[in-house]
């Protein structure tokens, strides 16, 4: 069995390093619900990147939900999309008949070590438990039918509720332990039946980033990870927030006992610990900016292995919107951004209301789509009227940036939560001055990250979340001191333009694709000397 | 059946020996009143029109007439009855109430409508009789078979005090027209079983039709293959027939039987016997009724319940054992009081035989075919909770062991000699209950795994 695995890895590894023709695509992109079915932040950097790298081909892997959750596809791929595949994971691949059966207890017994490991903090499982792992799905291993049907598996469900589960409903457990297990199945069929590429990029971790480390364990080829928000912390929240888990607190005793459910918590530790399998098996490990780097090496990753790299734009562009600008600084304050709470667009408003009483002059813009909360759109219109703001306050809606970009005199970002705003890199790009909290990389932004950069000076202020007063005087400091402010446009227009542009990204990518796909090529020479 | 148990456990509640002996007297006329009403008032007719005047061979072949009729249309409506009450609590479970009434007119007008096409060619080739006769044949089949699809059907309505009223009105009006149309001898008690089996099946619909909305006349989704159980339609009819298959076999034997009106042959030696011991269940079938529908069912909805309603895993395996114990205990009960029967018979069997005047020359096989009808009330016991676990293919196997071992093992006791009749039943249930045992206690262990796993 060793030597057919250890033949199974030659031969992907022969078929994807021998000859380009072998392999349908240098990078296999994983993408777990984003491009090409949805848009949005991620999905434009996809986009960017495979329209900046033309030479590179690359294979669109998806995994979503179940299929009726998304439209046709959003972007039209460019040429050098070579290879698109599209799962779902709630869609089980199985449509055999529930059919008793004895299953293999062997496998069942390295599947408790291998969760004994998970368990535990730390240390990742030695080969012999990786073998169990990438072993899911085929009859050698767990097969599904053997998860879902077997007697060996009910065995190790209800042992481990009676040795774990602290909740008393064994119905909900045994329906989390399946929710949770089911997807892992489909994602090793893509992992065995995916095409040869050379090297996959996973761009988030979760079910993309599990698939990384199971096609990496497979058939040891380069595996990059790169994460824009940080999913573990989002499915958390998003956990913790959920109404389909039902925790089982009683009314009597919930003052004294508000833990988390059993079940929640079992859902939380999956998650962290498919992403910590992830992290294990990457290199490198891509993020945004330094804070999130130093979010994935608390929750695992190793140092050495993280780089960050920002997103950048199209300096070039913006230049037009630089070239309208007139030479004195408008008095108006731009918040570009959705009209959602957690763009906190009533501090915005507060803020403009202490300003107006010091310079009546003062505008304040929200331009925006407001179709996502409408209930949260009236509340701040409503607020704008009672706090007497109807002159000074404006929404525009969704708007053109190019257009807008050149009336502001300071960009304003209240939010609390970001990651990496483009929106302040167009508008240094365009010769605005930002005001943002200090949320994601918004610091790294205005403040400069490293020696050098810092050097530039402040592109704009960094404010405190729900601080109206501090941003009205903020914008006070940058608005009536000409010189101040002048320094600020320099400073952005300067930072944006070298660290920021889309091509430091596009190299950044290049040259990481580059190394994986050398990586490859030695690893192929390696195995074949060995042979 | 929940509603019978109910009513037991309030009769139970008093707490006396009396309030106990109510409580069985009651059940076992619920539960055996069908038959025992329907055994008893052929036998009535007979005795009666005997004493009218009827010729003794007239009366023997009004019986053997009956008794054909009767073991057709199990058979023949055995499939559908399963099948259909299937149908019918699926269609309750979902809240779809008012399918139901639409599908049993489709139910009634295909069982009986295929049993007058199916057995109309027969009759009419194979009976030498005035038309009439043929006719009244006949319709007494299609009727039946179209009754037995109602009472099973009210049955599930759980309205049994109504069912054992409506029979004995049923029987009544059965005999008096016999008896007034006695002077045309077998047509005329053949149309008096008619008259009454028709009262029954119109005044049952009846019933059914003013209880059930009904949203359309007629309609046939109990076909749908996605939405019925055909292996419930095998069962049904493989049960009839291996309940018959040895009595066929006697009644078309030329040495154990004789030909009695057309090609209809009865085998006096075998049948006098088994119908008489088919008294006897009567104990046993009571006991059926208050320990299955009531205690069983009981325990049953809780184990389910502690699985839907979130209980620990450790709470869900002390409802099996709950639930185990009590299948097993009413299996043990209704054993104890078959057993308490059947010795009971075999003190005073001979009395028995000789006060009715039956030969004593028939002991050994009456003695033989009590203990087999009393296993069978075991079997019936078992099968039951196996259709509450919802093992349909399991309850398939047994039926099909006994209908073939009943076959095999009936032409055994033939080639074996005389002294063997009725050991090839007896063997043929016993063996199927035994698998039964084997099977119930085996799906019991695997109950939560199968439960959990193997759904869908």
């Amino acid at each position: 069995m060793v030597e057919q695995v250890k033949a199974d890895f030659l031969e992907a590894n022969l078929s994807a390093a021998r000859s380009g023709e072998r392999t349908v695509a240098d990078i296999g992109l994983l993408l777990e619900g984003t491009y090409p079915y949805i848009r949005g932040g991620v999905s434009s950097w996809v986009h960017q990147i495979i329209s900046g790298l033309p030479d590179i081909r690359f294979a669109v892997v998806f995994i979503g939900g179940e299929s009726g959750m998304y439209g046709p596809a959003q972007y039209q791929f460019p040429p050098n999309v070579t290879h698109v595949e599209t799962h779902y994971l709630l869609q089980g691949q199985t449509n055999s008949k529930p059919g008793a059966r004895r299953g293999n207890a062997r496998a069942f017994e390295k599947m408790e070590a291998l969760h004994a490991y998970l368990r535990r903090e730390g240390e990742m499982p030695g080969e012999q438990l990786e073998r169990a792992f990438t072993g899911l799905g085929s009859p050698e291993g767990i097969s599904e039918e053997d998860f879902l049907y077997s007697k060996a598996s009910w065995e190790y469900i209800t042992h481990q509720y009676r040795r774990r589960c602290t909740e008393p409903s064994f119905i909900n457990y045994f329906w989390a332990v399946r929710a949770m297990h089911a997807p892992l199945f489909v994602l090793a069929r893509i992992a065995r039946e995916l095409p040869p590429v050379r090297a996959i990029h996973s761009i988030s971790t979760g079910y993309a980033g599990f698939l990384g480390a199971i096609i990496q364990l497979r058939r040891k080829i380069p595996f990059i990870l790169t994460e824009h928000g940080i999913y573990t912390k989002e499915r958390k929240i998003d956990l913790a927030q959920a109404t389909w888990i039902r925790d089982h607190n009683d009314d009597v005793c919930n003052t004294l006992h508000d833990e988390m459910g059993y079940i929640r918590g079992l859902w939380i530790r999956f998650y962290e610990q498919i992403g910590r399998m992830a992290y294990a098996h990457a290199s490198p490990i891509v993020s945004l900016y330094e804070g999130n780097r130093l979010r994935q090496i608390s929750d695992g990753a190793e140092a050495e292995k993280t780089l960050v790299i920002p997103n950048g734009i199209s300096v070039q562009r913006y230049c037009v919107a630089l070239e309208k600008r007139v030479n004195e600084i408008p008095p108006v304050l731009g918040l570009i951004g959705r009209v959602v709470p957690i763009k906190d667009i009533k501090t915005f408003i507060r803020t403009l209301r202490i300003l107006a009483n010091e310079r009546p002059d003062v505008q304040g813009w929200i331009v925006g789509p407001e179709d996502e909360d409408p209930s949260y759109v009236n509340e701040c219109k409503e607020l704008v009227a009672s706090l007497g703001l109807q002159n000074s306050v404006k929404f525009l809606g969704f708007q053109n940036v190019l257009e807008i970009l050149p009336q502001l005199g300071l960009l304003v970002l209240t939010s609390i939560s970001e990651a990496l705003p483009l929106v302040i890199l167009e508008g240094f790009a365009s010769g605005v001055p930002c005001l943002a909290t200090d949320v994601g990389s918004c610091r790294e932004l205005i403040e400069g990250r490293g020696e050098e950069d810092r050097g530039l000076g402040a592109a704009g202020s960094v404010v405190f979340i729900a601080d109206p007063e501090g941003t009205a005087k903020a914008a006070r400091q940058l608005l009536d001191n000409p010189e101040r402010w002048r320094a600020a446009q320099r400073a952005g227009l300067e930072r944006v333009k070298r660290y920021y542009d889309d091509k430091l990204m596009f190299s950044s990518y290049r040259n990481l694709y580059q190394q994986a796909l050398d990586r490859d090529s030695e690893g192929f020479a390696e195995l074949s000397g060995a042979t | 059946m929940a509603g019978i148990g109910f009513e037991i456990r309030k009769i139970l509640e008093r707490d006396s020996y009396w309030s106990v002996l109510r409580a069985y007297g009651y059940a076992g006329v619920v539960s055996g009143g069908p038959w025992a009403l329907s055994i008893l008032s052929i036998m009535m007719i007979g005795i009666l029109a005997v004493m009218l005047g009827v010729a003794q061979r007239e009366v023997n072949a009004f019986q053997i007439c009956v008794t054909y009729l009767m073991a057709a249309s199990l058979i023949w409506s055995g499939g559908m009855q399963l099948m259909f009450t299937r149908f019918v609590a699926d269609r309750a479970y979902a809240g779809e109430q008012a399918e139901v009434l639409p599908n049993l007119f489709g139910a009634l007008i295909i069982t009986m409508g295929g049993g007058f096409a199916l057995f109309a060619p027969p009759i009419f080739w194979l009976f030498d009789g005035p038309f009439f006769q043929q006719l009244l044949l006949l319709t007494n089949f299609v009727v039946l078979s179209g009754l037995w699809i109602a009472l099973i059907f009210l049955s599930g309505m759980k309205a049994y005090r109504r069912i054992v009223w409506t029979l004995a009105k049923g029987y009544t009006i059965g005999i008096i027209v016999a008896l007034a149309a006695s002077a045309w001898a077998l047509n005329g008690l053949l149309l008096g079983v008619l008259a009454g089996h028709g009262y029954l099946l119109f005044s049952f619909l009846h019933h059914i039709v003013r209880e059930y909305p009904g949203n359309s006349l007629l309609k046939l989704d109990f076909l749908d293959r996605k939405r019925s159980f055909y292996s419930l339609f095998a069962v049904g009819t493989l049960y009839y027939l291996a309940v018959w298959v040895d009595k066929f076999i006697f009644w078309f034997v030329p040495h154990t039987s004789e030909p009695v009106i057309g090609p209809l042959r009865a085998s006096i030696i075998y049948d006098l016997p088994i119908f008489l011991a088919y008294l006897f269940i009567l104990p046993g079938m009571a006991v059926f009724l208050v320990s299955m529908e009531a205690d069983f069912a009981e325990q049953h909805e809780r184990f389910y319940k502690a699985i839907r309603e979130g209980d620990t895993l450790m709470h869900i395996e002390y409802r099996r054992d709950r639930m185990v114990y009590a299948a097993r205990q009413g299996i043990y009960e209704i054993f104890k009081v078959q057993g308490i029967t059947v010795a009971l018979c075999l003190l005073w069997g001979r009395d028995l035989l000789h006060a009715i005047g039956i030969s004593p020359l028939y002991i050994h096989l009456f003695y033989i075919d009590v203990v087999a009808v009393s296993v069978q009330v075991l079997l019936m016991a078992i099968l039951n909770v196996l259709f509450y676990l919802d093992a349909r293919r399991e309850v398939l196997l047994i039926t099909a062991c006994f209908f073939i071992t009943n076959l095999l093992f009936t032409f055994a006791t033939l080639q074996l000699g005389a002294e063997t009749f009725g050991y090839g039943f007896a063997a043929s249930v016993s063996l199927s209950a035994f698998l039964g045992l084997f099977i119930l206690s085996r799906k019991f262990n695997r109950l939560e795994y199968e439960t959990f796993m193997l759904q869908g």
